[in-house]
């Protein structure tokens, strides 16, 4: 296959998933027994108003129409407007998708440098004591539930140890060099739990990765060969190894995203996910439905970005 | 015997989940032999009978909660107070004992874990292996089980469970809902690798039946994989109940170790006063924590290489 339908195919398919996350999400307000009136607006308005906002979302058509209806307003990038705060859901939404993009991405970054070396190392010392800790390690890390981890790092060093800020994204009153200073300062903890939970399946796929191709038949050629176990490892096995880890990275965004919402509740961290929680408690709907499409569309986005960009290095996943 | 496994989604999945590496396909109707040698496999893992005594611990004590404990009040005269004494483990911002608010948590999370993961199961079984058996649904069903995991699931849930409005049956609900996919993705590799079986071939020759076909041989041979992912469901349904009511989503009637952090972080005590998250946050890890560590043993149990000859 060639890379141009490749790279059409790749973005076909997140075309369709964008278009299955919207139809699902306009199935299930219109479906659950609840009044739709209330995705758009707050819950106590009057019967006129109720009416009047269901004439203007067309609501009172038949279903089909409302379908037509919802997917034009979404294209136009209408998600609603917040009832609490009275703007468009969506400038409020990207306000605070900076947030989230760089704790997602620097999350993942981590976890990736941090769980291949240690798949790697658990696999090179396969049924030894590393290999044995590194997978406890991955299998508890798999159990871990994101905000008890956020908060025992918070306890120990926000509180007890102060070296690091309790909550929030930056420092207000800092300009310049200094600002950038508090970002990074606020991201340390709320990053690090987020990749203590990430690490688990990625050491564990890497390490039945290494595993499985350090028993291929061109390692046995160059170990006949006489190269160093080293050199295999990282040179050979390891390129060979990597696309289930990519693989993964895909499979894992979804889990990402929802485990950022978690971590920046509990960090105070103003990104989509504490949005989330304060619409929650606010039942502020629209932006709910919107914080769902838009992480729903970045997911999306960033696996069909990996994908294409694993194409042009990876050959093999091309033809696949 | 051991069928390769050439589906490139399970390839995928086995390397995700340690629970399905180097696991071979059981033959169906080896029956209660092979199930006994399991057994006796299984009880040589102390990690793994470890476990599923933790496992046996805290089912016992959701089914006894009221043995156990008084149901928490409402309030109580003690604010805060760290652990010991009347209180082992301490007292929330309203002054109520959390052991009692973590045993009676225990039987909410149990049951939100057995019930949603029951619905996922059954409902991703039985669409796994009728897909696997009629290759025109199996096309409609790979494709929808591949974009409902590629989306953000969490956040969808938390849409779902406000506008239903908050209670167990939601929550029961809403993790079923959004858990079958990935029980389909598990079970329906192996039940394709089964259905190309001769001995199926076989069975299509003595009759036409497709449901007797699917349930006398295609569900027993994929039983193995449906009784790993069990608990996977179960531990994931576990955090995700969690989740939700961490968020503010859980029944504000019924406790639930999720309830007990939310309110901790609504008091602004969720730091200072340790003990208020220590407690339900030992509870999920060990729930899920063992868990995951019987399926490995179960896992590792049932090849047959690891039983006695």
């Amino acid at each position: 296959m060639s890379l141009t339908l490749f790279v059409l195919r790749r973005l076909g398919r997140g075309v369709l998933t964008i278009w299955f996350a919207v139809t699902v999400t306009f199935l299930l307000l219109r479906l659950l027994p609840g009044d739709p009136a209330l995705a758009v607006a707050s819950t106590n308005m009057t019967e006129e108003a109720r009416a009047a906002l269901l004439v203007q979302y067309g609501l009172d058509q038949p279903l089909p129409v409302q379908y037509v209806l919802y997917l034009g307003e979404l294209l136009q990038g209408n998600l609603g407007t917040s009832f609490t705060q009275s703007v468009p859901v969506l400038d409020v939404l990207l306000h605070r998708l900076p947030w989230t993009l760089l704790l997602t991405f620097t999350a993942l970054a981590l976890t990736v440098v941090v769980g291949v070396p240690l798949g790697a190392l658990a696999a090179s010392a396969k049924g030894r004591t590393w290999d044995r800790v590194v997978q406890v390690v991955g299998v508890t890390g798999q159990s871990l539930f994101v905000p008890s981890v956020g908060i025992v790092l918070l306890f120990l060093f926000g509180l007890a140890l102060g070296w690091f800020p309790i909550g929030g994204a930056y420092d207000q009153d800092v300009y310049g060099f200094e600002w950038y200073g508090s970002v990074l300062s606020h991201l340390v903890l709320p990053a690090l739990s987020l990749t203590l939970v990430q690490l688990g399946p990625y050491v564990l796929t890497m390490r039945a990765a290494l595993v499985d191709a350090l028993g291929d038949d061109y390692v046995t050629l160059a170990r006949a060969n006489g190269l160093s176990p080293r050199r295999i490892l990282w040179k050979h096995a390891l390129r060979n190894a990597l696309l289930p880890t990519t693989t993964l990275i895909g499979l894992q965004l979804g889990f990402l995203v929802g485990g950022a919402v978690l971590t920046e509740t509990v960090f105070a961290y103003p990104g989509i996910g504490r949005g989330i929680y304060e619409a929650v408690t606010q039942l502020d709907f629209p932006v709910l439905q919107g914080a769902f499409l838009l992480l729903a569309v970045t997911v999306v986005a960033a696996n069909m970005l990996t994908d294409i960009a694993y194409g042009f290095l990876d050959p093999r996943v091309k033809t696949s | 015997m051991t069928a390769p496994l050439t589906d490139p989604a399970l390839t995928d999945q086995a390397l995700t989940d340690p629970a399905l590496t180097g696991a071979p396909l059981d033959e169906p109707g080896r029956g209660r032999r092979a199930g006994s040698a399991t057994w006796r496999a299984f009880r040589r893992q102390p990690l793994g009978v470890f476990s599923l005594a933790v496992l046996a611990l805290i089912v016992l004590v959701s089914v006894f909660a009221p043995v156990l404990s008084e149901p928490p009040a409402s309030y109580g005269p003690d604010v805060l107070q760290p652990p010991g004494g009347a209180h082992p483990f301490g007292t929330d911002a309203l002054g109520r004992d959390v052991l009692a608010e973590v045993v009676w948590g225990t039987r909410q999370s149990v049951l939100v874990a057995v019930a949603a993961s029951a619905i996922a199961i059954a409902f991703g079984t039985l669409v796994a292996v009728v897909g696997a058996y009629f290759r025109r649904v199996d096309a409609v069903v790979g494709v929808l089980v591949d974009l409902t995991l590629s989306l953000p699931v969490l956040p969808l849930m938390i849409l779902v469970a406000a506008l239903a409005g908050p209670s167990t049956t939601t929550i029961i609900l809403v993790v079923a809902a959004f858990s079958w996919p990935e029980v389909t993705r598990l079970v329906r590799s192996q039940a394709l690798a089964v259905v190309g079986l001769p001995y199926v071939d076989a069975a299509r020759l003595m009759t036409r039946n497709a449901a007797w076909i699917i349930g006398r041989h295609v569900v027993p041979a994929v039983t193995p994989v449906v009784v790993v992912s069990v608990v996977v469901t179960a531990s994931r349904a576990v955090l995700s109940a969690a989740g939700l009511a961490f968020l503010g989503l859980g029944d504000p009637t019924t406790w639930s170790w999720g309830r007990i952090l939310y309110e901790a972080q609504q008091s602004g005590a969720m730091v200072s006063a340790w003990w208020l998250t220590l407690f339900p946050s030992l509870a999920i890890l060990a729930l899920v924590l063992s868990a995951t560590l019987v399926s490995i043993a179960y896992n590792d149990a049932r090849n047959p290489r690891n039983h006695d000859r």
